[in-house]
């Protein structure tokens, strides 16, 4: 694999998970080089999930490797891909509605003064980062329960990417799935900045004008193998579409 | 300027144009949108104010006995028992549990102080501290049936409603039992005499536990996390909130309260009775709920259920003052409590 000529931050090698008699995974290989946007497509059930929770240490595979910055890693839960640098975004994005952002960005790390909580720090802390996202939230005391979609993915990226020092890969399943048109956009444009921050970006959508706008590389699962990785300038839509279904359905 | 930088300058150019316009736009829309629902939000909490306001006015108004600072003083004391209960179901509630057991704990733990003091003949402050640690255990129990085992806490705490009042039952024999405190005890004086010649013991119990209470559910770590367990237990889990021992910690601090609660009521009344605290549980989740903390977790603050207990207090106050059947007390807490859940309700329908 290119990755235009960059080491990679993470690879995968012959990554094989089964459940009970389904080959979620087969001998998957996968890599990614930070400043990098990397889109995972397929179709339902091909595996994707399963593949982004091995490299978030929720699932641990049957076989093969991890490696980062080429050295072999074993995560044995998301605590120890969390402490590699590599932060997810769930799909339901994990966020505590009634909670402005400070609290959801700090959500279980809050930080103290002895035994009171430090509000200005991360209120301060928190305008820092959505400045960085360039996010549109209007305040960091409002409710994030009455954030748009957009806005919502905003606040947990911010926690993804904040919840301790050294993040580099940021895993986002579906992240635009439930969202409008505008909204979507923003969530683009998220991932852009992110990219331009350095992260390693790895994204999964079904949505193939989403993945052409925002993604360098694209890498095909299907029925747990994957069967290519295209760099976008290299491909066009029409090819991803006959991977992801397969030669015999065309 | 070659042909791709010009492109790039231009690109970032449209870029930053497109975001300055897009940011505007989006502020209107949250304005727009989130404006209602956080007036709405607002108005929960300001409506418990102009209730708490509007009873006292209408009560001065109907009756010049109100007003009377002996009277005020008498409300006070009245409500100090409840709102200490109240303050642990506030942290239960918010943590989106709920100990309907209260009314037995503190009537269990009333008649135990009572013996210990009584026929163990033990330091009563001794014996008070005995209940208070007694009551940590029981929510103890609670906390870990319900959270370890995955039994709703209503299930849980019915049981042990009658669980306790059982023992409370069995232990007294269904007699009350007097204290016999010497004259020259701190216990009595301390509970519910008069600090500074006019304010009864009781409200300083009341106010110091309220605003350490307050403290803890708005300044602390702990705190953040009472709101974020009730919230969305799933998102605090996965960000490494104990969610369990949160909830856990809640009970138990209920159950140390109905201790101290229990040490109030013996300094008052010189005896325990077996049948104290009957029923006083709708009383204690009346405070909570009309003081603005919803059923379902995630909100509420120390303060309001404070302002709950006062609206409780003042209505009991208001029908005696005024001369009205003892059988409209209930009748008109129960509606508050309804109208202060619809509200709730209504307002959380508005806001999605
Ligand atoms: N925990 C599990 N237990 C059993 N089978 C599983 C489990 N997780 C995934 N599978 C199976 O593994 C296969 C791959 O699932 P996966 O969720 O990774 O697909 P996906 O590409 O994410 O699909 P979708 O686009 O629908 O989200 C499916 O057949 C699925 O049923
Ligand atoms: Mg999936």
């Amino acid at each position: 694999m290119t990755n235009n000529g960059r080491k990679p931050f993470l690879e995968l090698r012959g990554i094989s998970k089964r459940f009970g008699h389904v080959q979620a995974l087969q001998d998957v290989d996968f890599d990614i080089a930070e400043a990098e946007v990397v889109a995972l497509v397929g179709d339902n059930g091909a595996g994707k999930s399963t593949l982004i929770k091995v490299i978030s240490g929720a699932y641990q595979p049957d076989a093969g490797e991890i490696l980062i910055d080429g050295r072999p890693v074993n995560f044995q839960n998301p605590k120890d891909a969390l402490q590699a640098g590599i932060a997810t975004v769930y799909q339901n994005l994990a966020l505590v509605d009634q909670r402005d952002v400070v609290s959801n960005i700090f959500l279980g790390r809050e930080m103290t003064r002895g035994l009171v909580l430090d509000q200005k720090g991360m209120a301060e802390a928190t305008g820092r980062v959505l400045n960085e996202l360039r996010s549109d939230i209007p305040s960091v005391h409002v409710e994030v329960g009455l954030l748009s979609g957009g806005q919502r993915q905003a606040v947990a990226i911010a926690r993804a990417i904040n919840q301790r020092e050294g993040m580099r890969l940021i895993i986002m399943d579906e992240p635009v799935a439930a969202l409008g048109i505008e909204e979507t956009r923003k969530v683009l444009r998220l991932i852009e900045r992110l990219k331009e921050q350095g992260f390693a970006v790895i994204v999964i959508s079904h949505n193939l004008e989403h993945v052409f706008s925002v993604a360098d590389r694209i890498v095909v699962l299907r029925r747990g193998r994957m069967v290519g990785v295209r760099e976008k300038s290299a491909t066009t839509a029409a090819e991803i579409v006959h991977l992801i279904v397969g030669a015999e359905h065309i | 300027m070659n042909q791709d930088a010009k492109k790039l300058v231009d690109s970032k150019a449209v870029d930053a144009l497109l975001d300055t316009l897009e940011e505007g736009a989006a502020d209107k829309t949250i304005i727009r949108a989130g404006g209602r629902a956080l007036w709405m939000a607002r108005l929960r909490g300001t409506s418990t104010v102009i209730a708490a306001l509007l009873i006292f006015v209408g009560l001065s108004l109907a009756t010049p006995l109100f007003l009377k600072l002996d009277n005020l003083l008498l409300v006070a004391r009245q409500i100090s028992i409840l709102q200490i209960i109240a303050v642990g179901m506030t942290f239960l509630f918010i943590s989106r549990e709920i100990d309907l057991s209260v009314g037995s704990i503190y009537g269990f733990l009333a008649i135990v102080l009572a013996t210990l003091i009584a026929k163990q003949h033990i330091n009563p402050w001794v014996s008070l501290a005995m209940v208070v640690v007694l009551g940590g255990i029981i929510g103890l129990v609670n906390g870990v049936i319900t959270t370890r085992f995955g039994i709703p806490s209503f299930i849980v705490t019915l049981g042990g409603l009658s669980i306790l009042r059982g023992g409370a039952l069995l232990l007294s024999g269904g007699w009350p039992i007097a204290l016999k405190l010497g004259e020259d005890s701190t216990f009595p004086k301390l509970t519910d005499g008069r600090l500074f010649g006019t304010v009864p013991a009781q409200i300083f119990w009341m106010l110091g536990i309220t605003i350490v209470a307050s403290f803890v559910l708005s300044k602390t770590k702990f705190g953040a996390h009472v709101y974020a367990t009730g919230g969305n237990e799933e998102a605090a889990i996965l960000t490494g909130i104990a969610t369990k021992r949160v909830k856990t910690i809640s009970f138990m601090l209920t159950g140390a309260l109905c201790g101290i609660a229990a040490g109030l009521l013996l300094g008052q009344v010189g005896s325990g009775f077996p049948l104290t605290g009957q029923g006083f549980e709708l009383d204690v989740i009346a405070a909570v709920v009309i003081g603005g903390t919803p059923l379902w977790g995630g909100a509420g603050s120390i303060l309001g259920t404070l302002l709950g207990a006062a609206i409780i207090g003042m209505i009991t106050n208001g029908l005696v003052l005024l001369g009205a059947s003892a059988y409209f007390e209930p009748v008109a807490k129960g509606s508050i409590i309804v109208l202060a859940v619809l509200a709730d309700t209504l307002i959380r329908r508005r806001a999605r």
